[in-house]
């Protein structure tokens, strides 16, 4: 077991030495494992000197914030709506939404990008988030959370002349806590590692996000590997460092999604 | 009553109204798209079933289907066996702090971006001065292309995937083996089953749901993988790595021809629907041990 775990965090540490490393280090033989100078930061500055990537950075971190916030707002409300209330219809939307999982976003890129241009909001904020705004997961675990939830409480709240947003607000968002936390770690992690949507969506170097930047570190012919490992590293520590805060709720949503299936 | 029921629509009716024109409404746009040639100019002419002669039968796009169901092969079962293994070691371990810590690292990979994944691995492949290499010439091993290799890229990029998503598999595993009550054990002690009976007749009939769903999953991700291709060999060398997302990405938004694209489009729901459904109908029972 730790055998196979070592083998597996390698690559962390392979990415994060060669960062580090001169280009004549990294060229020697022998191979050298580690970095003449620990301190050498001279490839992160060449990073932020060739591309604007603090703003790729802050990019990312925007649109993967307000992707998270919209999920949970949007998921728990539909959540709340199928877990406690039988309308009519309410078998078939919770299978349209369900079905969904199925459709892949490549199967819709297409008709979704010409939306986007006819709206002009290429190269936008507004058309980068605009498939990333809910995710048919959120839906489907806040169901599962608020279903769990007694429906006394919301029955005793009724009695005492709750709104049913009031009850929303004050009886189920209170009791759902660790799936509302679960959701907005793992919404925000999704939009951050995407590659695909903002690669169609963007043009312009201001507006790309981090996976582009990173992207835009390589070519067919020439890779500088010192660059690419340091680019990789600042674009991998904002979510490893949210990942190892939160595992826990992480590993919740992936329990989630698989035990219910 | 009707008021709350009311209420109930009103609560749903953002996220049906959001998943219906970003995905429902453009999917059934794309399957129309795929009857319609569009022109430079912007005209879009109807012209029945002749895309969909034209793309399947076009050897470039059964090129990238091979290339794709190859790197499901190489990569599903690897992962999924390597996380049952892992899964069912770690749950041995009795030290829940070496657990956690050992369940943490085979978990890292997931979290980072598929694009770094890609260039970190394409970095330790680097036939001149890649780490994998230099371990190889240790053992007298001459070095090898790897990604540049037309035999080696497809086996190399599904090990980068088996690399992101062993630990995803492995915490669902754990998740089950965990729930199953140390009851079934000591029962089968007792009326004399050996260690590997147990795992045959015990252990693997009760994981049957979550090696079936997460078979399904694994064969979903990897039947979509597009980062990694498109981060380090954009499909080369000669072809040899190009998959049908990448494909269709470049059909779409390299060349244009989005009547071609839209084809793929449905061609891929189409396949992913189908893998899912047969899968359910007869590996559910096929897994029974």
């Amino acid at each position: 077991m730790a055998a196979g775990a070592v083998c597996v965090f390698f690559p962390f540490f392979w990415m994060a030495a060669t960062s580090l490393k001169t280009v004549p280090e990294i060229q020697r033989v022998p191979l050298q494992i580690f970095p003449d100078r620990w301190a050498n930061l001279d490839n992160y500055r060449e990073v932020f000197h060739r591309q604007p990537f603090a703003r790729f950075l802050l990019n990312s971190a925007l649109i993967a914030s307000v992707s998270a916030l919209s999920s949970v707002v949007v998921s728990s409300l539909a959540g709340y709506g199928f877990a406690k209330f039988r309308f009519p219809g309410h078998g078939v939307c919770f299978f349209a939404i369900v079905g969904i999982l199925m459709v892949p976003f490549q199967s819709v890129v297409v008709p979704l990008y010409l939306w986007i241009n006819r709206l002009g909001l290429v190269d936008t904020y507004a058309g980068l988030l605009a498939p990333d705004l809910v995710s048919v997961f959120g839906v489907f675990l806040m169901r599962q959370s608020i279903e769990v939830v007694p429906t006394e409480y919301i029955d005793a709240a009724r009695i005492d002349g709750a709104g049913e947003l009031g009850i929303f607000w004050r009886v189920i968002l209170p009791s759902v806590k660790p799936a509302l936390a679960t959701l907005v770690i793992v919404k925000f992690m999704w939009t951050w590692n995407e590659l695909f949507w903002p690669l169609v969506v963007v043009n312009s170097p201001t507006m790309k996000v981090v996976t582009l930047g990173l992207v835009s570190f390589t070519n067919m012919y020439f890779i500088e590997y010192n660059l690419v490992t340091a680019a990789a590293v600042l674009s991998i520590a904002p979510i490893l460092a949210v990942f190892l805060v939160c595992q826990k709720w992480v590993v919740r949503g992936v329990v989630m999604s698989g035990l219910k299936g | 009553m009707t008021r709350q029921r009311r209420a109930g629509f009103f609560f749903v009716l953002p996220a049906l109204a959001y998943f219906g024109a970003v995905f429902l409404l453009p999917l059934v746009e794309s399957v129309i798209g795929s009857f319609y040639r569009t022109v430079p100019g912007g005209a879009s002419r109807y012209v029945g079933l002749r895309l969909y002669d034209k793309v399947l039968t076009d050897p470039t796009f059964w090129q990238a289907v091979r290339n794709t169901v190859s790197l499901v092969v190489l990569s599903v079962p690897t992962t999924v066996v390597l996380a049952l293994v892992i899964a069912l070691g770690l749950h041995r371990l009795r030290s829940l702090r070496w657990r956690s810590v050992w369940t943490a690292m085979y978990f890292l990979p997931f979290s980072v971006s598929l694009v770094a994944a890609a260039l970190i691995w394409q970095w330790i492949y680097d036939p001149v001065y890649g780490f994998l290499n230099h371990l190889l010439a240790g053992l007298g091993v001459p070095p090898q292309k790897w990604l540049q290799s037309l035999d080696q890229v497809r086996p190399s990029l599904a090990a980068i995937n088996v690399w992101v998503r062993l630990g995803f598999d492995t915490i669902i595993f754990l998740a089950a083996l965990q729930a199953i009550p140390s009851e079934y054990y000591e029962a089968a002690a007792i009326d004399g089953a050996s260690r590997w009976q147990a795992l045959r007749r015990l252990t693997l009939p009760l994981l049957n749901p979550q090696i079936v769903m997460v078979v399904i999953l694994e064969l979903i991700f990897n039947f979509k993988v597009f980062d990694t291709v498109y981060a380090t060999t954009q499909g080369g060398p000669a072809g040899t790595s190009q998959t049908v997302i990448m494909l269709l990405y470049d059909t779409a938004f390299k060349y244009f021809r989005l009547g071609d694209a839209s084809v793929m489009a449905v061609f891929v729901f189409v396949s992913l629907l189908l893998v899912t459904v047969l899968q359910w109908r007869f590996f559910r029972r096929q897994v029974e041990f």
